[in-house]
């Protein structure tokens, strides 16, 4: 892929990316980039990629990127790959940001927006994270990946392993949605279900990995995922002509995109891009059934307690504790942001609102976000003048075994 | 600082990480590989706290808990037990909490979370 000749900007670059080191987000070691690493060995928090944010400041023109292909990978300097012979893409990144029309309208809302995520291959947006993760890992040489899902990563994974010619091995809870399952297997990955949730997948998986050579793209037990995430963060910035909206409302399972977005943010600031130095106030969105952040936020704790008997219709909120816990909560307090706790059944509702006012079919993660909305502005902490982003990530079509719309029934109000 | 902090722990790895980590800390181990060492170290020194790890090759965490909450005349009934491991069945952490741990920890171990758990329970003056 030759990004120095797409679109209408005819300069180009030489340098590949601006990828400088990989440091802990705990303890600060920093680490080679270019060797294969998962996550720090001394304090065993996640790895973050640092940029030469300074060199990138005076080579890179923000306006330009516009004029690329469309993609994720428009942002490549941004981005772990250093040759980009060795990313594999099948279309992700610049999703619809999409403006709530009627339901903003009900609520006197006038700046609510929806960036649907569904648009992304395999209909969610872990393809963004699994392409950087997958391209990386083929450029670091790797030929067997190995995954712990709640669903959706899985999907995302097995597909981009499949481009890629890896080897792919998922392990998903015995009761991840059917749709997950069968695209994996269809794609060639091994698939293995276990009697559990995502953090006992993990475990097994784990072990897999030790004991048979796997590298493990487990959420932030490696560092790239992130990378692809952290582009949403971009795409917000640049449609909002680089002023950050006010506040940014996102289901946080793994939280890899909120703590990817509050990267771009920081680097978008050091690249000298955004307009001014306001960022979003970000909220943790979770359902009642497991939710530790919104615990560990209300309590100040600095990490999560491990969430015991977790369940959710939203599988992808299944999350009893984050690798990321303490990286999520600093972030949160950071913004200024809060943590939110949904119902199952008000996740339903909203998911049936935003179909039937807005045509779009979320998956009850994305739901949540509007959920959430509505406890938020009974709270009075959105005012009606300021913009909203709430994430879907994902499409309702791949939870058709846990949906439950009503025949013909009115429209919810 | 003399607070004994018991570690029962097989792994060899896991233990020289913990002991690091601590001892960077100002605590004090003691060290078991086995829950039946374990307890047996629990009853004879003065222990403050406990770290159990839950696959353990004679009697498992589980049952280490459930035998150290129980046993009334046991010298560490009441001592706080941080439960860290990597048990990849199902329901472990509510197992962990069900047989008498306090604080259940998954592996791989972040040690700034561990520093902290420890200290909530042994507050540093």
């Amino acid at each position: 892929m030759d990004f120095s000749r797409v679109g209408k900007n005819t300069s180009t670059f030489t340098s590949p990316n601006f990828l400088s080191l990989l440091k802990c987000a705990g303890c600060g070691m920093e680490f080679d980039p270019w060797r294969i690493h998962t996550f720090c060995p001394t304090c065993q928090s996640p790895l973050l990629a640092e940029y030469d944010l300074e060199s990138a400041r005076a080579k890179l023109d923000r306006d330009s990127f516009r004029y690329r292909r469309t993609g994720m990978w428009r942002w490549y300097e941004l981005l772990p790959v250093n040759d980009p012979a060795h990313i594999v893409t099948l279309g992700e990144g610049d999703c619809p940001l999409l403006r709530l029309v009627r339901i903003t309208r009900e609520w006197n809302l006038p700046y609510v927006f929806v960036k649907d995520e569904s648009a992304n291959p395999t209909g969610t947006f872990k393809a963004r994270g699994l392409s950087a993760a997958v391209s990386k890992a083929g450029e670091l040489g790797i030929h067997r990946v190995i995954i712990p899902t709640a669903g959706n990563a899985g999907g995302a994974m097995a597909a981009y392993a499949a481009r890629a010619g890896l080897d792919a091995l998922i392990y998903f809870p015995k009761d991840t949605p059917r749709a997950n399952i069968e695209e994996s297997r269809i794609a060639g990955a091994k698939v293995i279900l276990v009697d559990g949730l995502i953090s006992d997948a993990a475990g097994v998986a784990g072990e897999t990995a030790r004991r048979e050579g796997w590298f493990d793209l487990s959420t932030f037990k490696e560092p790239y995922r992130v990378e692809g995430k952290k582009i949403m963060g971009y795409e917000l910035a640049e449609a909002f002509q680089w002023e950050l909206p006010d506040v940014i409302i996102y289901p946080t399972g793994g939280g890899t995109g909120l703590v990817g977005m509050w990267k771009a943010f920081r680097e978008m600031e050091a690249l000298g891009w955004l307009r001014n130095a306001k960022k979003p106030r970000m909220v943790s969105v979770q359902a009642e059934g497991c939710a530790p952040v919104v615990k560990a936020f209300e309590s100040g704790a600095a990490f999560c307690d491990f969430w015991t008997g977790a369940h959710t219709l939203a599988t992808g909120l299944r999350v009893p504790k984050s690798f990321a816990d303490q990286l999520i909560l600093k972030y949160l307090r950071e913004s200024g942001g809060t943590a939110v706790v949904v119902s199952d059944e008000s996740i339903l509702r909203a998911q049936q609102v935003l179909c039937r006012k807005e045509g779009i079919f979320a998956a009850p993660e994305g739901a949540a976000t509007l959920a959430a909305l509505e406890e938020l502005v009974r709270r009075k902490w959105v005012r009606p003048d300021e913009r909203v982003v709430l994430f879907n990530t994902g499409s309702g079509l791949k939870y058709l075994d846990h949906s439950n719309g009503p025949e013909n029934g009115p429209a919810p109000r | 600082m003399d607070e004994k902090i018991l570690c029962i722990e097989d792994n060899p790895d896991n233990m020289i990480l913990i002991r690091r980590v601590l001892q960077a800390r100002g605590y004090r181990l003691v060290e078991a590989e086995t829950g039946l060492e374990g307890l047996s170290l629990a009853e004879d020194r003065e222990i403050r706290l406990i770290l159990l790890d839950i696959n353990l090759p004679d009697v498992d965490g589980y049952e280490v808990a459930r035998r150290l909450r129980t046993d009334l005349n046991h010298r560490a009934e009441r001592v706080p037990i941080i439960a860290i491991t990597a048990n990849a069945l199902k329901g472990d952490a509510e197992k962990a909490l069900e047989a008498g741990c306090d604080v259940y920890m998954a592996k791989p171990i972040n040690i700034h979370e561990l520093w902290a758990r420890v200290a909530f329970f042994l507050p540093r003056t």
